[in-house]
């Protein structure tokens, strides 16, 4: 057998990361530049720098609205795709997503829970009760399952336990608070409409810690893909490295549920998308995965809120429209490579 | 020299591996043999540093339980196949050790094609390793231990669900490996294939070492026999070659 010229080249190519990044940056400047009012590129520019840009209007719905929305947008949508990334690694599930260990779930709790005993200041405790919601729920599936990934068929179903008994919590708490019925399923559909820079500003602590956190171990990342003996074997303590990973997903998933509600399917499209498009599955793909998650998010808020305009469509909308056919797609392709 | 002493090995208040003491030397391969339930994968695993254990395994005067300064390769039997994964990619992982996780050099790329085309995977590098037939996948794992360029190999059943060509081409991969330095531990189940290629035999039974030694002398013992409840016979070729199967019970018909 001969060698070719081409060898068997990079297993990742660090231009696509670079590409990733500036497809990000033109995604954010057209969404912070398109909507009811438009603002031109070199205004928004000129505004950003602090040089004599935009005033009055256009100047705060560039700087107290689309901004904190789109970097919000993209906050979350990095956060969730990398959690589902790395989610679908340490379980060696590729249909794994972040809300798989109860997160969801208990962040839909806590939300409910803010909401009915809110009286009326619904954005004041409505992130803080659903982050301890996703935090508790999945410490409870960790707590139920023993020791820590002995066993993780068993994690996934206490993870899948705690989940249905904290629905059934939140589903009685809102049949005794009918009027919290509405508010409650527009943060299930999920929103960005309440994004400030308050949000911005302590969500990005967790999200970006977290991310940096899993983008620092992602080439380790790859040995959990292998048994435990192997990734042994080849340098990796396996535990240690799944508890790393777990606790830094948990906390960026948990951030991103309690800024922006429930916003399905960017945790499994955007892994698959970047993995199909690669043809690599290596983590070190993790950075990359962020970027495209930040862009996904940045552009389906752009179409929430400009496609029935001056209304806007939840957000989780438009990420289930594309990500169910998507995830069909998935698998459809993982039946047919097992035939 | 890995040495091993008063070695006890229990799960769920059950003792798998019982107070073995042996010594296996460094640069010859050695191979584990014995009936299902002999503890020969648990004490791989002891050797490779995963499995707790009471008493005392040395390698080198150094004590292996989770000792990431070996460098040791680990061919399970049933390894976990990840989704989509390249074959370039799966041997690549076999770089971590040398070159730290994600950061092969252009010269470990380099070799990782010389150890593809040592094992004739190298046209098959941009398939994904699920997609590997049982043989395929074997030298897979065997290019993945080579890329390692370990000291010790320790292999679970390397050629058990291969048919006999693929038998023979992975035992070539591992005596390959052999010839670089590299000490060979192994389990099998075919004892006539571990006798072919291996140098020391040691034999288990019900979590315990019965012999071991040289494999020409370890295939005629009364040990073996035992350890397979007298279920054995061995042949001699004219070639002088031992050859071991299984005894009909005859009692049965």
């Amino acid at each position: 057998m001969k060698k070719t010229s081409a060898g068997i080249g990079q297993i990742w190519n660090w231009k696509i990361t670079a590409s990733c990044a500036l497809i990000l940056l033109a995604i954010g400047t057209l969404a912070i530049s398109l909507g009811p009012i438009h603002l031109g590129f070199f205004d928004i520019l000129k505004t950003l720098i602090g040089a004599h840009g935009l005033e009055g209007q256009d100047r705060t719905v560039l700087l107290d609205l689309r901004l904190p929305r789109a970097l919000l947008a993209a906050l979350v949508g990095a956060a969730l795709a990398t959690s589902g990334a790395v989610y679908q690694t340490v379980f060696r599930n590729p249909l794994a997503d972040p809300y798989l260990l109860g997160a969801a779930s208990g962040a839909g709790l806590g939300a409910t829970i803010a909401i009915t005993n809110s009286g009326g200041n619904i954005y004041g405790w409505l992130p803080i009760f659903s982050f301890v919601g996703a935090t508790l729920a999945v410490m409870t599936s960790f707590f139920i399952s023993g020791r820590f990934f002995a066993e993780p068929n068993t994690l996934l179903l206490s993870g899948i336990a705690v989940g249905s008994f904290a629905t059934a919590v939140q589903t009685y708490l809102q049949q005794r608070h009918s009027n919290a019925l509405r508010p409650v399923y527009n943060w299930i559909l999920g929103e960005l409409t309440v994004a400030n820079w308050s949000i911005v500003s302590w969500s990005s602590i967790y999200i970006l810690s977290s991310i940096l956190v899993l983008v620092t171990v992602s080439k380790k990342l790859d040995g959990l893909l292998l048994s435990d003996e192997e990734s042994f074997s080849l340098g990796i303590d396996p535990n240690r490295l799944r508890m790393i990973a777990v606790a830094a997903a948990t906390l960026a998933t948990a951030t991103a549920v309690s800024a922006s509600g429930l916003i399905g399917f960017v945790g499994i499209v955007v892994p698959h998308l970047v993995r199909g498009v690669t043809h690599r599955v290596t983590n070190r793909s993790l950075a990359t995965i962020a970027l495209v998650g930040a862009s996904f998010l940045v552009l389906a808020d752009l179409g929430a809120r400009t496609i029935l305009s001056p209304a806007e469509l939840p957000i989780g909308v438009i990420t289930a429209f594309v990500g169910a056919p998507f995830f069909l797609f998935v698998l459809r392709t993982r039946r047919v490579s097992h035939q | 020299m890995i040495k091993v002493a008063d070695l006890t090995v229990k799960m769920g208040g059950r003792s798998i591996l019982n107070d073995i003491n042996l010594e296996i030397p460094h640069g010859h391969w050695t191979c584990l043999v014995g009936p299902n339930g002999a503890g020969k994968t648990t004490f791989l695993k002891v050797l490779l540093g995963v499995r707790e254990y009471s008493g005392s395994l040395q390698d080198n005067g150094v004590e292996v339980y989770r000792n990431h300064k070996r460098n040791v390769a680990f061919v399970p039997q049933s390894p976990e196949i990840p989704t989509g994964m390249t074959v370039a990619e799966y041997v690549a992982l076999g770089r971590s050790k040398v070159d730290g996780w994600g950061n092969e050099t252009a010269k470990s790329r380099q070799f990782i094609e010389e150890v593809l085309i040592q094992t004739q995977l190298y046209g098959m590098h941009q398939r994904h390793v699920a997609q590997l037939s049982g043989g395929e996948m074997q030298r897979a794992l065997i290019a993945r231990a080579l890329a390692q360029e370990p000291q010790l190999i320790l292999l679970d059943e390397p050629t058990s669900a291969l048919d006999l060509h693929h038998q023979i081409s992975v035992l070539n991969n591992i005596e390959d490996l052999k010839s670089r330095g590299v000490t060979v531990i192994s389990t099998m189940h075919d004892i006539t294939l571990a006798a072919m290629y291996a140098e020391r035999i040691v034999v288990m039974h019900e979590g315990k070492t019965l012999l071991d030694g040289i494999a020409s002398d370890v295939i005629h013992s009364a040990e073996l026999r035992t350890a397979f409840d007298n279920r054995i016979n061995v042949y001699t070729l004219d070639s002088g070659r031992p050859v071991i199967v299984a005894s009909k019970d005859e009692s049965k018909n």
